[in-house]
């Protein structure tokens, strides 16, 4: 834990330099919030029904699912993109001749990327939370955070699969782009799962981010107790353990291919 | 052959291979590069306690890729590596807690934050932690002439404060072994004086580090190196201590300035062979001679001046790593493989 915190730390300040841009990049997150509050709005009528079960307010249904597409994005995303830079830069080869273990080493990497993720969550929530005429559950923000927690769990292990990729061959064949794609298409973050066409419904079940949403918005935006959304809670805990294991073993015998082929640098 | 007891790190038959072209589809379909080349071949040395020592080799010839291996972040195709006594292959977390890498692209550095941070990043990693780590930071930025500079962002430093930021890193722990890879190449020749000085003086004399360089400069290694291993593609062909290495080219090559009037008497009473011949500037002529040693040269400058010949300099030239590599009869250029080492 403490050397995942040294390089947390050593990134976060490294990050935190560019001023500029996480300013505009926060803005943006503001700007982004009036025309999902204006369309949503016009769409109220039509959503009502379908999402009654989740909220009474299409607007802060879309919210939820744009909070868990931060993370989902993030889970995916930042591990190849980060050990493909450090692999460029030399630098991932020179933090593994240190006695850091690879797990402290990406979870510390990922620190930061989370951290951005749960500031932007929470303003688009503050803000929702602002413009809504429904309420936000504020004080379940631990279990909804619990949820969060898990889903990016869930799809860390494909964001390590596809560093695995990068490591063994420097492509993530697009395999961030296709899952965030997919799920944001199939996981409930702008309709439910019976607005979906019959011939793509089933599939929503085998995409992680279907019970974490359901579970997510009924907590912040019905005042549910976890105990009452465990069945969704026990799947996404199932897709997290599975996502850890098949994810980490697999970036862990590209790191020890990577060793074995000389790919831990740019070649 | 054995590694003798003193020894802290050991190499036996040493051997890597590398594919120059790993495009899938092309390997599938067997183009050309695609089949692995040997980068080592059965490379076998040792390096004795507090010594500092060399490997010498051109571009290519496979000095990172040994360091890699030795740093544990390459495995061998075969060939077993012992550091400090410990199996490095069966073993590597307890290496890394052994040594510390000083590579060659400063690049490795986290550019946004400041020296410090970089120091402290690498202390943190290897189990320092609060005042403890924070005089380790300071001390080893201190050690390499940058305690003013610390807080300052390492990406407006110049290359030979990013070079120092790299060794401050590497030393924080004090570590017994110190792996530098060609740690004077992008630095120009002053800061390079003052850091093979560096090298010399502290890491090796006053911290008794053990010290693996690679490097292309012979002079770098003349000035540094104990003992030095030429590496010639990938093969260990001579080791030796440097004035040896340097005898086994065969000679003293000297160059000798004379009137171009007198080039033919010099030649004819010389015997020597004459390798260059400069075109004339000023009424000289500057010839190149290798002599068959340097005791030699006092019975070269008798002759010359018995036979009235004009003499305006007599001097030795440097032994460069071309001269090395011609002494161990290289073959053609390293090919595409080669190079990646």
């Amino acid at each position: 834990m403490h050397k995942m915190l040294a390089v947390a730390r050593a990134y976060t300040l490294g990050m935190l330099t560019y001023r500029t841009r996480t300013l505009v990049s926060l803005l943006s997150v503001l700007l982004a919030v009036v025309p999902v509050y204006f369309v949503a709005g016009a769409l109220q009528p039509l959503a009502a029904k379908a999402i009654a079960s989740e909220s009474t307010e299409y607007f802060t249904y879309l919210i939820v699912g744009s909070v868990a597409t931060f993370v989902i994005a993030e889970s995916v995303s930042a591990i190849p993109s980060l050990i493909n830079s450090y692999i460029t830069s030399g630098t991932l080869e020179q933090l593994l001749t240190t006695p850091i273990r690879w797990p402290a080493l990406v979870g510390g990497l990922a620190t930061y990327g989370y951290g951005w993720v749960a500031l932007r969550a929470m303003v688009l929530l503050l803000t929702a939370w602002v413009w809504a005429t429904s309420t936000i559950a504020w004080p379940r923000l631990l279990e909804f955070t619990l949820i969060m927690a898990m889903l990016a769990i869930a799809y860390s292990g494909i964001g390590l699969m596809a560093g695995a990729l990068v490591l063994s061959v420097r492509s993530s064949l697009f395999i961030p782009q296709a899952v965030t794609t997919v799920s944001a298409l199939l996981g409930t973050v702008y309709f439910p799962v019976t607005v979906l066409p019959p011939a793509f419904a089933p599939f929503a079940a085998f995409v992680p981010l279907t019970p974490a949403l359901r579970a997510a918005r009924q907590i912040l935006l019905r005042d549910q107790a976890l105990a009452l959304v465990m069945p969704d809670v026990l799947q996404l805990l199932a897709w997290a353990v599975a996502g850890a294991v098949v994810g980490g073993s697999a970036f862990h015998l590209a790191l020890q291919h990577a060793r074995r082929a000389g790919t831990l640098t740019q070649y | 052959m054995s590694a003798p007891a003193s020894a802290v790190i050991s190499l036996r038959d040493v051997t890597k291979s590398f594919r120059a072209d790993r495009a899938l589809l092309r390997r599938l379909r067997g183009a050309p590069g695609t089949a692995p080349s040997a980068v080592l071949d059965a490379v076998t040395l040792s390096v004795q306690r507090g010594e500092i020592f060399g490997l010498v080799g051109a571009n290519g010839a496979g000095k990172t890729t040994l360091l890699k291996i030795l740093s544990t972040v390459l495995l061998p195709d075969r060939g077993s590596v012992t550091v400090d006594g410990i199996d490095a292959l069966a073993h590597p977390a307890q290496v890394r807690r052994k040594l510390a890498v000083v590579p060659a692209d400063e690049r490795a550095l986290f550019w946004r934050i400041s020296a410090t941070e970089n120091v402290r990043l690498f202390a943190s990693m290897y189990g320092l932690s609060g005042q403890q780590r924070d005089d380790a930071v300071a001390r080893a930025l201190e050690l390499v002439g940058l305690g003013r500079a610390g807080r300052q962002q390492v990406g407006s430093f110049s290359s030979g404060m990013r070079q120092r930021t790299l060794i401050a890193r590497a030393l924080v722990t004090r570590p017994p072994i110190l792996i530098l890879d060609e740690p004077t190449r992008s630095l120009d020749p002053v800061t390079a004086r003052e850091l093979r000085r560096f090298i010399r003086d502290v890491l090796c004399t006053e911290l008794g580090a053990t010290i693996l360089l690679a490097t292309h400069s012979t002079e770098e290694a003349l000035q540094l190196c104990d003992r030095a291993a030429l590496l010639v593609r990938g093969r260990v062909v001579a080791t030796d201590t440097l004035a040896k290495l340097h005898a086994s080219v065969g000679g003293a090559r000297v160059r000798v300035r004379v009137d171009a009037a007198h080039e033919a008497r010099a030649r004819a009473l010389l015997h020597l062979p004459v390798d260059v011949i400069s075109p004339a500037q000023d009424g000289m002529v500057m010839l190149f001679a290798t002599l068959p040693d340097v005791a030699h040269a006092s019975v070269v400058v008798e002759a010359l001046v018995r036979a009235s010949v004009r003499v305006s300099e007599f001097a030795p030239v440097p032994v460069t790593l071309a001269d090395l590599l011609d002494a161990a009869a290289v073959q053609p250029p390293p090919d595409e493989a080669l190079r990646h080492a």
